[in-house]
């Protein structure tokens, strides 16, 4: 037995010897914003960052030349005190703030974002948020050689920044408010090549501290930071995936903040939780695409606008979702305020008039329709409201079939154009109406899942994102807008509503139009430390 | 011994190649372009080719799997696409807490496994009997997921005895309810086979001659009956070792363990080649090492097996 004895004795100290080295420690907890994360964010290299979940980090870390306000939208000046535009806004000229350092304390200087935008244009960096500068001049050609560098980004001297683009771009200024147009230093890029990703820094009002993958990131208020230091000394984003242990632990007070919580649960956290629960609309859209590569739905507006009118918006929002979304009457949700239209109708829910529609578009009573399926990616409140578009569509006499796919699988199936009809959705990434109508509609881009081309409609917004007159690009939005209506380009669905707790002590917190990741954690404070 | 260990390590080698073959293949026949998944929905068709081209994603197959077998003879599992850290230093950092979730699991199932199994053989008929293997049915066939959130719901919401599960501490007081969980079906796997090898045992000529001696029924069962009755219990751990890490991905996600079922889980998700890749060769690894581990113990359990 004595070998026996031995083995035991080796496991149990590998176990004691474990639970020591992950020994509970860190900052004291009322100092301590406890934030919940549903995953961990992949990388926090601003050239990389592409989820809410890693931009709800990053905008801690990082500062840019400008931020948009989170409900205005105005854009304001961040590390810029102001610029100059020229008359045809392809020119903007930067005056950045002198003595800003980085986390590590170097001043940041014109060079840096020079340095720091050409490194996100390289394709040596092979960065998702390349498309955030390529309308600068020169970004195209180039390739990231020794001695080359971007035509459109110049250093006047340290503290001025010349940027020029190809072509006037309104969305511009807005995109400059992105993490991936913020400065990193560029010593410690090359101190951790790719591994920044775990190592983020930048001149926000926190650094970085430590990150323990899937588990926590732990950031720290920057004492030298240029603005108004954060109200709060820590920040823990914790990362729980389950949505009902997460809401538990947050009525437990482990959490101050729980942005996101289990289905079937939010009406009744409202009510009960009136004092913590915010209910607010986002920059967002829902909806179900038509493969318009295709027959039944290619050229045929009767058709879409009968499925259209076949589906019950309201009863979905009501009754499956809460209450919570709002139905959808077109693409631009109603938190652009200067191009929403509230005259438009949209598609109320009217079977009779998509029986006569279906009829009109060739197929009586749904005879003659070859076999449809909505596909969908995984997720209770998706299959519940696919199912109940399926239930909609059998009323009028056609056969649907569903098909639930992971995202992964979903998304290469909608970019090869293979579904008849698909479930999306889109969150803005910029606070921009182009970010709607141009990055998904338009006939030359990727995320037009449903191969949507019109000429005419190309024309409008493509007008609207290079137009120099803002009252003009308006009404061009509003025009494209109430095109893609009329013809029936997607099923619309619902624009989104979001629902977060915050606890009763956390001060000073805005409701983000973007959504919950966008909302400035560094002017929260605490009324009284937490339990 | 240590000749037999070698031969066992050396033979893991074509095992291994063959398991990090058949990974590759399956990721690749997966639908879904890493790079899609990298770049979200802003597709560039410029920034694709360039990801593509970085990590040799737009060579033939046979390339890629040059590239790949050519890193791993080299002991290196390439970068995360998303995280765009080394696999091994990811895979490292979570090992830690899945290694403590599995071993704490399989104390916990022994003990509690062993116990109830010889229990039941020991009052083999009564209602203990019954209980015991009614409560190993519900332990094999409970699904992890709902065990876990109901075990939360009970412990943490309603009793209070234990602490809502957080991935920020590995501790004993958290570690508890998830290795309660995961070795739920274990030890009704093992409860199950203590019972029946005991039963078999005390029927044998020795355990009746050490009866015919004079010692006690409870020193017989015990002392010269359960050792002998080890074997298959061994045998079962060996096996299920597959099923506890199936489990683990489980039972880390309901109680936000940051070990390597998480990091998986995130990276079938996200297409992370180079992370599903390594982890599969790691857990691959674990368990041709554990297979060895359990012939081995045959021969402490029974001098007469000897190893050759």
């Amino acid at each position: 037995m004595g070998k026996t004895a031995l083995i035991i004795a080796v496991l149990a100290a590998a176990v004691v010897g474990g639970i020591f080295v992950f020994a509970r420690s860190g900052p004291p907890r009322d100092e301590t914003l406890v934030y919940r994360l549903k995953t961990d964010a992949p990388s926090l290299d601003p050239a990389h960052l592409r989820d809410t979940t890693a931009s709800t980090v990053a905008q801690c870390i990082f500062d840019g030349l400008v931020e948009q306000d989170p409900l205005t939208l105005e854009v304001v000046p961040q590390l810029a005190t102001h610029w100059e535009e020229s008359d045809d806004k392809t020119v903007y000229t930067f005056h950045l703030r002198k003595g800003i350092t980085f986390h590590n304390g170097r001043e940041v200087t014109a060079e840096d974002f020079k340095y720091s935008m050409e490194r996100v244009l390289d394709p040596a960096t092979a960065a998702n948020q390349r498309w955030v500068l390529e309308e600068i001049k020169g970004a195209d050609t180039f390739k990231g050689k020794p001695g080359q560098h971007v035509e459109g980004i110049e250093v006047l001297d340290p503290y001025t920044l010349r940027i020029t683009l190809e072509r006037p771009f309104a969305p511009f200024l807005a995109m400059l408010s992105m993490e991936a147009a913020s400065p990193v230093p560029r010593e410690h890029v090359e101190k951790w090549g790719e591994d920044i990703a775990a190592h983020p820094m930048g001149c926000g009002p926190y650094r970085f501290v430590k990150w323990k993958k899937d588990a926590v990131i732990l950031l720290e208020r920057f004492d030298d930071y240029w603005g108004d230091k954060a109200g709060i000394k820590y920040i823990k984003f914790k990362v729980v995936f389950e949505e009902s242990v997460a809401l538990s632990k947050y009525l437990n007070g482990d959490f101050d903040i729980l942005p996101e919580m289990p289905p079937n649960r939010k009406q009744d956290l409202l009510r009960d939780y009136p004092d913590e629960a915010r209910l607010w609309p986002i920059l967002g859209v829902y909806y179900i695409g038509f493969n318009h590569t295709k027959p039944p739905f290619k050229g045929n507006v009767k058709l879409r606008q009968a499925f259209n009118y076949a589906v019950n918006k309201k009863a979905i929002c009501d009754v499956l979702l809460e209450g919570i979304p709002q139905p959808a009457r077109g693409v631009l949700p109603p938190g652009f305020e200067d191009t929403f239209d509230e005259t438009l109708e949209g598609y109320p829910y009217d079977p009779d008039k998509a029986r006569a529609l279906l009829e009109e578009a060739g197929y009586p009573n749904g005879d003659g329709l070859p076999a449809i399926t909505l596909q969908f990616n995984q997720s209770e409140d998706h299959a519940r409201v696919c199912t109940a578009i399926q239930n909609n569509l059998r009323d009028i006499g056609v056969n649907v079939r569903l098909k639930n796919l992971e995202w992964a699988a979903h998304l290469d199936s909608m970019q090869k154009h293979e579904p008849l009809l698909f479930r999306s959705g889109w969150l803005a990434d910029v606070a921009d109406e182009d970010n709607f109508l141009y990055v998904l509609l338009h006939t030359d881009i990727e995320a037009n899942y449903g191969g949507y081309s019109n000429p005419e409609y190309d024309t409008l917004i493509e007008r609207a994102r290079h137009s120099i007159d803002p009252e003009e690009r308006r009404e061009l939005y509003r025009t494209a807008n109430r095109s893609i209506v009329e013809d029936a380009a997607w099923l619309f669905v619902y624009w989104y509503r979001d629902v977060i707790l915050i606890k009763p002590y956390v001060e000073g917190w805005t409701l983000p139009l973007q959504g919950d990741f966008r909302m400035p954690l560094h002017k929260l404070r605490f009324s009284r430390p937490p339990a | 011994m240590g000749t037999y260990i070698l031969r066992r390590l050396l033979l893991a080698i074509p095992v291994l190649w063959g398991i990090a073959t058949v990974v590759f293949f399956l990721v690749f026949a997966t639908p879904g372009d890493p790079a899609d998944m990298l770049m979200g929905q802003h597709g560039d068709d410029e920034v694709k080719a360039a990801i593509h081209a970085k990590y040799h994603l737009d060579k033939p197959i046979l390339v890629q799997y040059g590239y790949f077998m050519g890193r791993l003879a080299q002991f290196d599992l390439g970068r995360s696409y998303a995280q765009k850290r080394k696999v091994t230093d990811i895979l490292l950092e979570h090992a830690g807490a899945t290694v403590l979730l599995a071993v704490a699991s399989v104390a916990i199932a022994v003990v509690l496994g062993m116990g109830l199994g010889c229990l039941a053989a020991y009052r083999q008929g009564s209602w203990i009997d019954g209980a015991v293997m009614a409560v190993s049915v519900l332990g094999i066939s409970t699904p992890v997921f709902w065990l876990g959130l109901m075990a939360i719901l009970l412990f943490c919401s309603i009793l209070r005895l234990l602490p809502f599960p957080d991935p920020e501490y590995v501790t004993p007081k958290y570690l508890l309810l998830p290795a309660l969980t995961l070795s739920a079906l274990l030890v009704g796997y093992i409860a199950r086979m203590t019972r029946s090898s005991l039963l078999e045992v005390i029927r044998q000529d020795y355990v009746r001659t050490a009866r015919a001696k004079g010692l006690s029924r409870p020193t017989v069962f015990f002392k010269h009956g359960l050792r002998n009755a080890l074997i298959p219990v061994v045998t079962i751990i060996g096996l299920n070792l597959a099923s506890l890490m199936g489990g683990a991905i489980a039972t880390e996600t309901v109680f936000a363990w940051p070990g390597i079922g998480r990091a998986m889980f995130q990276a079938v998700l996200e297409r992370d080649v180079p992370l599903i890749e390594g982890g599969v060769i790691m857990l691959a690894l674990v368990f041709v090492i554990a297979n060895i581990i359990v012939d081995v113990s045959y021969a402490f359990l029974d001098p007469r097996i000897r190893l050759k």
